[in-house]
C-alpha cells in the first residue's frame, strides 16, 4: 500500500523551473533512491517534501492524509504545521548537528521541547525524560556510537555525525525518512559506515527516499530509483531496470560517467 | 593635595563614568536587538527608515550628538533642558544601540542556514529554534566584536565632558586649576584598569563557550 503520493509537484526559482511536474508514490517499507546530475532537481524535491521549501504546484499526501496542497490557502495553525513536518524525517548533506549540544542532547532535544507540551508533564517530568533517554540512548547504539553519548559535534569526525544526525532524525519516529546526499561531504572510508547504517534500516523495513550519488548503494538497497534530469523524471523502475535493462540513453550516458 | 586626594576625586568621576557605561549597556543590549530586527525587515520602508537612522548614527560624531541631545530640545522647541547626566545616557544609548544592531546583524546572517532547517524538520517552532538552537551560538559568535566595542564604549565616556557631565578626565583636569598638570594624563590608569576588568570578564566567557565550534 502507498504510504507517500506525490502528485505534480511544480517549483521555480525566480524564472528558472526547477521542478516541472514531478508524481511518484512510494510503498509502505521501500526505499526509493532519486539519482540525477547536480543541478536536476533532486535536492528540491526532497525539499519540497520535507515541507523546507514551498511547491507551487501539486499535493503531497502521506497515508491518504495531505500533508501539502499548493491549492491550499488557508494558514495552518503551528500544530497542525508541525504534525504534518513530523511525517519526515531528513538527514542533511551538511549534517547539521547543534553544536552546542552533546550527542545525547542533540538527540533529545526536539522530543524534550516537544514532551513540555504533553499535559501531564509537570507531574511525570522525571518520567517522561527518562524514557527519552532510554530511547535515544538505544538509537545512539544502533548507530554504534554509544560510546560517544557525552561527546560535542565538534570531536565527533563526519562519519559520526551523520550517524548521530540518523540517530536525531529517528527519534522523532518519523514514517518516512528522507536522506539528502548524506554521504557527499565524506570521505570514501567514512560514506561506507553511514551507508551501513542506512543498510541497517532497510532491515528494519523503514520507508525511505534517499537522494544520492553513492550508484552502487543505491542499486544495492533501492526498491525504486527515479533518474531525474532538468526538473523531470526522466527514467524509473526497479534497480535492475534502471541499472541493467535501461535503454534510456541520457540515463546510460549519466550512469557511465561512474564507471571510471 | 594629596595623592590620596587625587584618586578619590577622580574616583568620583570613575563613579559617573561606570554609571554611563552600565546604563548604556542596559538599554542598548536589547534596543540594538530591535534596531537589527529592523535593518533586516521584510517590510521594506520599516527596513529603510532603520538603515537610514544607523547610517545618521554612526555616520555623524559622538560627541555633536551629545551636543544636540543636550541644546537641541531646548534651541529648536523652546523645550526645558534633560539633566546632562540623562542626555548623556540617551545619545550613548542611541548611538551604541545602533553599532550593538549591526553586530547582532553579522552575526545572526553568520549561522548557517541548516541549523533553522534542522530544528524545523524536527518539529521546533520558530521561537524554540532561536531560543534554544541559534541564541548561544549567537553569543558565542557577537562576544569578540562586542567586546571591541565595549571596549571604545568606555573610553567614549571621556566625551560627555563637553555637556559637563563630571566623569573622569573631567575630575583629572579640575587639578589644572590648582597648578597640577598631572592627574590628567593619570586618569589613563583608571581607563586601563576599568579596561582590564572588562578584558578579563570578556576572556572568562569566551572560555566558557570553548567548548563547541
Amino acid at each position: 500500500m502507498s504510504v507517500l503520493e506525490v502528485q505534480d509537484i511544480h517549483k521555480s526559482f525566480g524564472k528558472s523551473e526547477i521542478l516541472s511536474g514531478i508524481s511518484f508514490s512510494l510503498d509502505e517499507g521501500k526505499v526509493l533512491s532519486i539519482i540525477g546530475p547536480s543541478g536536476s532537481g533532486k535536492t528540491t524535491l526532497l525539499r519540497c517534501i520535507t515541507q523546507l521549501e514551498r511547491a507551487e504546484a501539486g499535493k503531497i499526501t502521506v497515508d491518504g492524509d495531505t500533508v501539502f496542497d499548493a491549492a491550499e490557502t488557508a494558514t495552518l495553525s503551528k500544530a497542525e504545521k508541525r504534525r504534518r513536518q513530523l511525517y519526515f524525517g531528513l538527514v542533511f548533506q551538511s549534517f547539521n548537528l547543534f553544536p552546542q549540544y552533546n550527542v545525547l542532547e542533540n538527540v533529545t532535544l526536539a522530543m524534550k521541547l516537544q514532551a513540555k507540551e504533553q499535559p501531564d508533564f509537570k507531574e511525570k517530568k522525571d518520567e517522561i525524560f527518562a524514557a527519552i533517554d532510554e530511547n535515544a540512548r538505544s538509537l545512539i547504539d544502533s548507530v554504534g556510537l554509544s560510546d560517544k553519548l557525552a561527546n560535542y559535534p565538534c570531536e565527533l569526525s563526519g562519519g559520526q555525525q551523520q550517524r548521530v544526525a540518523i540517530a536525531r532524525a529517528l527519534a522523532m519516529k518519523p514514517r518516512i525518512l528522507c536522506f539528502d546526499e548524506p554521504t557527499s561531504a565524506l570521505d570514501p572510508e567514512l560514506t561506507n559506515e553511514v551507508l551501513a547504517v542506512i543498510k541497517g534500516l532497510v532491515k528494519l523495513n523503514m520507508t525511505m527516499i534517499i537522494v544520492t550519488h553513492e550508484m552502487r548503494f543505491a542499486k544495492e538497497v533501492s526498491d525504486r530509483i527515479i533518474f531525474m534530469e532538468g526538473g523531470n523524471i526522466c527514467a524509473e523502475g526497479s534497480s535492475d531496470e534502471i541499472f541493467v535493462k535501461s535503454e534510456n540513453p541520457r540515463l546510460k550516458e549519466f550512469l557511465g560517467s561512474f564507471q571510471s | 593635595m594629596s595623592f590620596w586626594e587625587v584618586n578619590l576625586t577622580i574616583m568620583q568621576g570613575l563613579v559617573t563614568t561606570a554609571e554611563l557605561f552600565f546604563l548604556t549597556l542596559l538599554f542598548a543590549l536589547p534596543l540594538g536587538l530591535i534596531i537589527c530586527l529592523g535593518s533586516m525587515s521584510k517590510i521594506t520602508p520599516i527596513r529603510l527608515i532603520v538603515k537610514t537612522i544607523v547610517w545618521i548614527v554612526r555616520g555623524s560624531p559622538l560627541m555633536l550628538q551629545i551636543l544636540i541631545v543636550y541644546y537641541g530640545p531646548g534651541l529648536l522647541f523652546n523645550l526645558p533642558l534633560l539633566p546632562r547626566f540623562t542626555a548623556a545616557v540617551v545619545t550613548f544609548v542611541i548611538n551604541y544601540a545602533c553599532y550593538f544592531s549591526e553586530i547582532y546583524r553579522g552575526g545572526i546572517q553568520s549561522i548557517p542556514k541548516g541549523q533553522y532547517e534542522a530544528g524545523q524538520v524536527l518539529g521546533m517552532t520558530r521561537s524554540q529554534v532561536f531560543f534554544k538552537v541559534v541564541l548561544l551560538q549567537l553569543v558565542k559568535r557577537v562576544i569578540p566584536p562586542m567586546g571591541n566595542e565595549l571596549i571604545t564604549l568606555v573610553k567614549d565616556t571621556a566625551l560627555v565632558r563637553v555637556i559637563a557631565v563630571y566623569e573622569v578626565i573631567w575630575m583629572g583636569e579640575s587639578f589644572i586649576k590648582k597648578g597640577m598638570i598631572w592627574p590628567l594624563f593619570y586618569t589613563a590608569v583608571f581607563y586601563l584598569a576599568f579596561n582590564g576588568i572588562l578584558t578579563l570578564l570578556l576572556n572568562r566567557v569566551e572560555k566558557k563557550l570553548d567548548y563547541f565550534h
